[in-house]
């Protein structure tokens, strides 16, 4: 069984009262565990909605009782479990436990030291103190910045931030990382660092990882590219790499 | 403190916003303490007049008073229902004082023992002793604000309307009248009064049938105000009888007043800083939507957001209240300080004015912070993001 799986997803976004966008139009999807997964394509593919609606994010239309899509009911599975009409509450709670997240914009809190940022997503999931802390500090070692635990982002480089955002990501040990765009903002050298870190964890650990990028060599470094074009799915494509199943679903 | 963080980093606007507050709760503090201290004056004079009346003449407040005569005594205690009453000549302290904040300075000229032990407003001495029946002449006890004006000892002279006068007893503060007040013998006072009368008067007068009131004090069981009536038609309509009710309705209505009026400005203080705090919180959120997207995006609850931005509302209103309760408390005891040597004492702040101005001031910040909040923790995270 697929970790992740979408079926008639589905999204319009009403712009004005006239204006509509259809930005998927339609979407079946499916992510094995232990995969690392890009989906690519133009600006306004769609690409990053799809990622929305698997990070529940967004929630995809709701079928044929809504009146801007006609389409069949959505649904969403992750690990066996149907995400497409949760509320906002249960998504919340389960992208604090079961999901990680890497922007483009590293976007750490930038009144919080990097171990702080890390931690962060700990409360989120419930656990606090010592705990977050020595969780905090490990998931820091993992990508190289242990000794940055107390700097604020403003003190760290790009690179470094962005590193801070994966080990936030990590640090919950979450069943799948999503990250949009996580190089876009890196030159060439950081660019392949956070790529290669990103592989190591997909290698090693078995986590589970779906980037979204228009960067055909951040996508050719995955196990599978998906390709998007105008709000479907051109090319599933065919894995290339060899993913570790069954060593586990998360960070050591 | 994360919290304390957050406020950091816009310095200016923070410091802006407290100082707003800060200067709201200031004002409620010093008003409320000088309301506390009005509210002690009204509340010891309607303890006092609770279980008595008052018979005078006319009234001193409407220019038509006259003098009691002693003869009046007599009539009074053959009234039904009377157990005692004691004549008292007062006048102001100084010939010349028309208003004063706060209660006026006197001179009372009692009959020691006149009220036969039914007063029950009962003077503490500080040192020295009170006046007894065998006093006469130019002896006095000094009030505790009244003492500390003249820089008055138990045994030395303090100079009272041109006389000299020995002072006898300082009594020990009751926060209201007789703070201000110089007792001396009934036959002293009269002396004293019929000087202040036209020459016309004094001729006809005897200083020692004198009195500006007599205090009646109620068989045990008879309503004050039952007794009023009696003494009403005894007396006939040219005397005024006061009782405690009497002194509530004056006072009590004033009381009111003053305090919704000195409230009324502290609130209004509040407001703008309430307002400004709405608009700092509004700002901040504006400023850290991509923040808020991304603590929704990883996992924060719409609660847990609400909950950060009224926190950290609340804690500018606690700071604010915290900064404008020692600015006014250092504000009536530098006041006070000023006024004791006039005898001014006006402000008198207490726990719960305290207490109330920096609970105040941390709920009027929890609640500036809702609206913000409530906006915050509706963004779409998504679309937070994105903001720039």
């Amino acid at each position: 069984m697929a970790l992740l799986e979408g079926r008639n997803l589905r999204k319009t976004y009403k712009l004005s009262r006239r204006n509509t966008v259809e930005a998927l139009k339609g979407v079946e999807v499916s992510i094995e565990k232990g995969e690392m997964v890009a989906i690519m394509g133009p600006s306004g593919s769609g690409k990053s909605t799809l990622m929305h609606i698997l990070g529940l994010l967004h929630t995809p239309d709701a079928g044929s009782g809504n009146s801007l899509s006609n389409g069949p009911a959505p649904e969403l599975l992750l690990g066996g479990q149907n995400m497409a009409s949760l509320s906002d509450s249960a998504r919340t709670k389960i992208r604090a436990l079961r999901m990680g997240f890497v922007f483009q914009d590293f976007n750490l809190v930038p009144t919080l030291t990097a171990l702080e940022n890390v931690t962060l997503a700990c409360e989120y999931a419930g656990v606090g103190g010592k705990q977050a802390k020595a969780a905090g500090i490990e998931a820091l070692g993992l990508v190289g910045l242990a000794d940055r635990a107390d700097h604020k982002p403003s003190e760290l480089s790009g690179g470094e931030q962005q590193r801070v955002a994966i080990a936030r990501a990590l640090v919950n040990k979450p069943e799948i990382i999503l990250a949009d765009e996580p190089t876009g903002n890196l030159d060439s050298d950081r660019s392949a660092e956070v790529l290669a870190l990103l592989r190591q964890f997909n290698r090693e650990h078995g986590q589970t990882i779906v980037l979204v990028t228009h960067d055909s060599e951040v996508g050719e470094a995955c196990d599978r590219v998906i390709k998007m074009r105008d709000g479907r799915i051109r090319d599933q494509g065919i894995r290339t790499g060899t993913p570790v199943m069954g060593v586990g679903e998360a960070v050591a | 403190m994360r919290l304390v963080r957050d406020l950091g980093r816009r310095k200016l606007r923070s410091f802006l916003t407290i100082t707003g507050i800060a200067i709201g709760i200031m004002a409620l503090v010093v008003f409320g303490s000088m309301a506390n201290k009005m509210n002690d004056l009204i509340g010891g004079g309607s303890k006092y007049y609770a279980n008595k009346d008052i018979v005078s003449i006319g009234s001193t407040f409407s220019g038509s008073f006259q003098p009691l005569s002693l003869s009046d005594l007599d009539k009074i205690r053959k009234v039904d229902g009377v157990a005692a009453a004691t004549p008292s000549v007062e006048m102001m302290l100084d010939s010349t004082t028309t208003a004063t904040m706060g209660t006026p300075e006197m001179i009372g000229g009692y009959v020691p023992g006149g009220d036969k032990g039914l007063e029950t407003f009962k003077l503490e001495i500080a040192t020295g002793r009170l006046l007894t029946a065998d006093d006469t002449g130019n002896v006095t006890v000094l009030g505790s604000d009244l003492a500390r004006k003249m820089n008055a000892t138990v045994g030395g002279k303090v100079t009272i309307r041109d006389t000299q006068f020995t002072v006898v007893g300082i009594m020990a503060p009751t926060l209201t009248a007789p703070d201000k007040e110089a007792m001396v013998p009934l036959s002293t006072a009269q002396q004293l009064f019929i000087k202040t009368l036209p020459p016309l008067f004094q001729a006809k007068l005897n200083a020692a049938d004198l009195a500006t009131s007599i205090t009646v004090y109620p068989k045990a069981g008879v309503d004050p105000e039952t007794l009023k009536a009696n003494l009403k038609a005894a007396l006939g309509s040219d005397y005024t009888v006061m009782s405690g009710k009497d002194f509530d309705a004056m006072l009590g209505s004033f009381s009111a007043i003053f305090s919704l009026v000195l409230t009324g400005i502290a609130m209004l203080s509040l407001l703008v800083g309430g307002l400004s705090t709405v608009n700092t919180m509004a700002m901040s959120v504006a400023e850290r939507t991509r923040e808020i997207g991304i603590k929704r995006a990883i996992g924060a609850s719409a609660w847990r957001i609400r909950r950060e931005i009224v926190l950290e509302s609340a804690a500018i209103g606690l700071i604010a209240g915290v900064i404008g309760l020692l600015v006014g408390a250092g504000m009536t005891v530098m006041f006070n300080d000023a006024g004791r040597a006039s005898g001014n004492v006006l402000f008198e702040l207490t726990a719960a004015t305290a207490l109330t101005a920096v609970g105040f001031a941390t709920g009027l910040g929890a609640l500036a912070g809702f609206i913000p909040a409530w906006h915050a923790s509706r963004l779409d995270p998504v679309t937070a993001l994105r903001y720039e």
